[in-house]
């Protein structure tokens, strides 16, 4: 158990030097089955080639920044075993679809600018004041939107999506997930203003229904099932009378 | 130039490869799906010159029998049928309907449709011969 071994191909780039990212090959020890590719990231960083960057925080699968694409797969690396791999390399690259800054980094500006966007917080037309107490909710308002509200913003849904990766105007996975989300909970009356987001062009309507956002999402969310749930209601709400209300 | 600017780091910019589609078999099974909508088009562009025709009379009318449009049509069939399967299929995640405050669930919702899409064939099916008798 000692001796067995894994190698662990990172992409490097350094944009001072490189014109475009190349994989370096690093052999390191596999001591123990509960590793996962995080782990191997941070044995090359202490003990092989401290200049590898990349980003990480909690390593429990809950902040959502450790995302890298995996033997070509999205995933969190806190989350991916190296025991699922061995013998084979692990060939670990920055999510796709993304510019790359250094190494594994990758610029996340174009998914804050959308997040922001979707405006996902609970909007009201008037505020309740603190002392009316508390805004209840029953557990089937709740359900209705509980899994759209797991999303950690880990961007592995656009990593997987052809759709932004041809055309990165589109609003993406995650963006329209969350702003259902918020159109769903009985607290928020932010609809009409989510609205011109969400339904535009570039919004729900430029998504082909690929579905492999929802395959690669880490806590289950389904965003492909989000979008098309906006789009079938957006259309009601155009098409049926008195369905443009609040 | 400013500092700014200056100070800004060069970014590789992500190019989707031509191939993106070949990659994983979700992405192949997708273009698959997008893809039999073309001879679906084609074969009903051609239904409607047939009932053109139909419609100018029967001296004018001599509906195309060879045996590559045969062929040609089963392939259609073949890609219709699966068109319909992965949208009827999909369709249950899209919908969303309520009894009683409670969520029907999805596999109920895709079973009802394969149930009307059955029963749908089998009415058309019966017009289609009833009349051609």
């Amino acid at each position: 158990m000692a001796d067995k071994r894994i190698t662990i191909q990172a992409t490097r780039y350094d944009p001072d030097k490189d014109e475009r990212p190349r994989l370096q090959s690093y052999e390191i020890p596999f001591s123990d089955d509960s590793m996962v590719v995080l782990d191997a990231l941070n044995y090359i960083k202490s003990e092989v080639d401290g200049s590898l960057s990349y980003r990480w925080s909690c390593r429990m699968g809950i902040c959502g920044s450790c995302g890298m694409m995996v033997n070509g797969t999205p995933k969190l690396t806190c989350n991916a075993f190296l025991r699922d791999y061995w013998p084979r390399p692990v060939v670990v690259e920055p999510l796709n679809n993304f510019p790359v800054i250094r190494d594994l980094v990758i610029d996340m500006d174009d998914f804050m600018h959308k997040l922001k966007a979707i405006k996902p917080w609970i909007i009201r037309r008037q505020e309740i004041p603190l002392g009316a107490g508390e805004h209840r909710q029953t557990n089937e308002q709740i359900d209705d939107f509980r899994q759209f509200s797991q999303c950690i913003n880990c961007m592995l849904c656009y990593a997987a999506c052809p759709v932004y990766g041809l055309n990165n105007e589109f609003l993406g996975p995650a963006a329209i997930a969350l702003a259902r989300r918020y159109n769903l909970d009985s607290r928020d009356q932010g609809l009409k203003q989510r609205l011109p987001v969400i339904a535009d062009n570039e919004g729900v309507w430029e998504c082909s229904f690929v579905g492999e956002c929802s395959v690669v999402c880490p806590k289950g969310v389904d965003p492909a099932k989000a979008i098309q749930q906006t789009k079938l209601e957006t259309t009601m709400r155009f098409v049926l009378p008195y369905g443009n209300r609040d | 130039m400013t500092n700014e600017a200056q100070a800004a780091p060069r970014e590789y910019r992500w190019r989707m490869p031509a191939n993106w589609w070949t990659r994983n078999r979700h992405y192949f099974l997708y273009v698959v799906r997008e893809f039999t909508v073309v001879p679906i088009a084609l074969w009903l562009l051609w239904l409607l010159v047939e009932i053109k025709r139909a419609g100018d009379g029967p001296a004018r009318y001599s509906p195309h029998g060879s045996a590559a449009f045969v062929v040609f049509s089963v392939i259609t069939l073949v890609f219709a049928l699966y068109h319909s399967y992965t949208f009827l299929s999909l369709a249950g995640v899209i919908i969303h309907f309520k009894v009683l405050d409670r969520p029907l669930p999805s596999r109920l919702i895709v079973l009802a449709q394969f149930a009307l899409w059955a029963v749908a064939s089998v009415v058309v099916g019966f017009v289609l011969i009833w009349f051609a008798r």
